[in-house]
């Protein structure tokens, strides 16, 4: 594998491994919310 | 809409969208977009691919979601009546006739594709495939084996797939039978964590492989992960690589496939859909990216070069077979574990193609959960039977998966996406998609949505067309199962046309906003 190569395979894995972490840790640490009633449908 | 019924709810936020992941990430994460990838410029082909994925499936797929739960609090979950209402009208409401036909005819070939997937599963488990002698030997034996799997070597054979295929359309049914949270939520809060594991399972397999026959020094890890990644930047100035990298994005994403349409009118208003959406197509990513292409074309060239990479079903049931022959006693169960990956893959997408028919036939006839989900296994049934019967060449798979499975998925994208930008408006739909955000939508993709994505789906449309339609429509005229398979896509058609008048008569009887008239 070439210099180029390494650097494509590295910069997508990165991005998708640390889009995907970031979002899931946004969301999992978000408050939890409020039970909403079926007005709020 | 119906105040007799249970409502049917997701259980959590992460539930729905590891059920979206699970209908997007499919066997093209797995088979296609390496091939794809290889073809087109290797890691050069990852600039059109982002580029489509930040123009076009990620807005896209935002509008789904923000019109999807517009008409659930409007009481509709079906993607004819949700379009209807974004789509301010009747012309909108049928061209939702897409958001169920794809879905249904897709799950038509797809589920017979994933009965192959537990079947090869099967026979690695209980040691069914076992290849031997020399390499051309085992290709022949392998592919020998795939045709009889599949009957793609004559029609009317009804073989062990059958059995299989029998046994996931069964599973498919009790799992939406089940519901929302009970059925598909919980499996696929299963199915993609095991998912996962099974993927880091077969990928440090593949990356430890090192360089397995000294006779071929250059056959090692490095150099297959370089035949993926080496960039070829002249391929960039090819148009069928952008258009290569649209439809990948685009058919890995499960936009305008009508399923997001379905799962997020479930939603509540203070949910969240911009994170949601987010995570959803990051996780798709991830196991396309991070897994699909490690994977496949590493393992394939590491045992037989450069020769062995191509095609995509091909490279997955025929040469990954022979693959796994040469790890030895380790390869049985890396075969069992590729090939259960597969199927997990293909059934937490099946089981969203059933769910949005079955809500639209219980919407539109007014009919209970039990009896919606007989009539549509039925239908599929039907038409799946058929794909399984047709299977010489496969000619009925490909047709539907060309006229349906690709054409129609950009049709219903483009419809979407007008409606969303042009009628119902990018105002309401950023409302839509602040209310309750985990993360603020950058403004400037509510440009993209009235403005780009629209030109750049007609362009990727045009060109799809003009690049494999003439082959597609010569098809049609030299064969005779090509045709009639057609036919079979037009019944459906106008049994979906009937249905939705039947559907748009009871929802102006019962005083619903079913043009959208109402704020």
């Amino acid at each position: 594998m070439n210099t180029a190569g390494w650097i494509f395979m590295l910069v997508s894995l990165t991005l998708v491994w640390g889009t995907t972490i970031w979002a899931y840790t946004r969301l999992l640490s978000a408050p939890p919310q409020e039970a909403q009633s079926d007005d709020d449908e | 809409m119906n105040g007799e019924k249970k409502k049917m709810v997701w259980g959590s936020q992460v539930g729905v969208i590891l059920a979206v992941a699970g209908s997007a990430v499919g066997l093209g994460n797995f088979l296609r977009f390496p091939g794809q990838a290889a073809a087109h410029g290797g890691g050069a082909f990852m600039i059109p691919y982002i580029c489509a994925l930040l123009l076009l499936a990620l807005p896209i797929g935002w509008a789904e979601w923000a019109m999807a739960r517009h008409g659930g609090r409007k009481g509709f979950h079906s993607g004819p009546a949700i379009l209807g209402l974004a789509g301010r009208g009747r012309i909108a409401r049928y061209f939702g006739i897409l958001a169920i036909l794809v879905p249904m005819v897709v799950y038509m070939y797809y589920v017979y594709i994933e009965a192959w997937c537990l079947r090869y599963a099967w026979e690695y488990a209980t040691g069914g495939i076992q290849l031997a002698g020399p390499i051309t030997d085992q290709t022949r034996d392998a592919a020998v084996f795939f045709d009889q799997a599949t009957g793609t070597d004559k029609d009317g054979v009804l073989n062990m797939s059958a059995a299989f295929w029998l046994f996931v359309v069964s599973i498919n049914i009790i799992l939406v039978y089940r519901g929302l949270k009970g059925g598909i939520e919980k499996f696929c809060q299963f199915a993609l964590p095991a998912m996962a594991i099974l993927a880091v399972v077969v990928l440090v397999r593949v990356l430890t492989l090192g360089t397995p026959n000294p006779d071929f020094p250059d056959q090692n890890v490095l150099n297959g992960l370089g035949y993926l990644w080496n960039p070829d930047f002249s391929k960039l100035g090819e148009f069928k690589t952008w258009l290569a990298a649209a439809g990948q994005v685009f058919f890995s994403l499960s936009v305008g496939f009508g399923v997001i349409l379905n799962y997020a009118s479930y939603l509540k208003k203070k949910d969240d859909l911009a994170l949601s959406g987010f995570t959803a197509s990051a996780t798709n990513e991830l196991f396309e990216v991070g897994f699909g292409g490690l994977i496949t074309i590493t393992a394939a060239f590491v045992f037989l070069g450069v020769s062995g990479v191509g095609g995509g079903f091909g490279l997955g049931f025929k040469t990954l077979p022979v693959v796994f022959a040469q790890m030895g006693g380790a390869g049985r169960w890396i075969g069992f574990a590729w090939f259960f990956l597969l199927f997990l893959a293909a059934i937490t997408s099946s089981i969203s193609m059933l769910q949005p028919v079955k809500t639209f036939f219980e919407e539109a006839l007014a009919i209970t959960s039990g009896k919606a989900i007989a009539a549509v296994s039925v239908v599929c049934g039907l038409g799946s039977f058929w794909v399984m019967w047709f299977s010489k060449d496969m000619v009925a798979l490909n047709t539907m998966d060309f006229w349906v499975g690709t054409f129609c998925i950009f049709l219903l994208a483009t419809v979407q996406i007008i409606c969303f930008g042009w009628i119902w408006g990018t105002e309401n739909g950023a409302r839509e998609l602040d209310q309750g955000a985990l993360m603020r939508i950058p403004r400037f993709f509510f440009f993209i949505m009235k403005y780009v994505a629209p030109a750049y789906l007609l362009v990727v449309l045009i060109g799809f067309v003009l690049s494999d339609g003439r082959a597609e429509f010569a098809a049609l005229r030299g064969n005779q199962v090509a045709l009639y398979t057609m036919i079979l896509v037009g019944v459906v058609i106008a049994m979906l046309v009937v249905m939705v008048a039947i559907g748009e008569r009871r929802w102006r009887a019962a005083g619903l906003d079913l043009d959208g008239k109402q704020p």
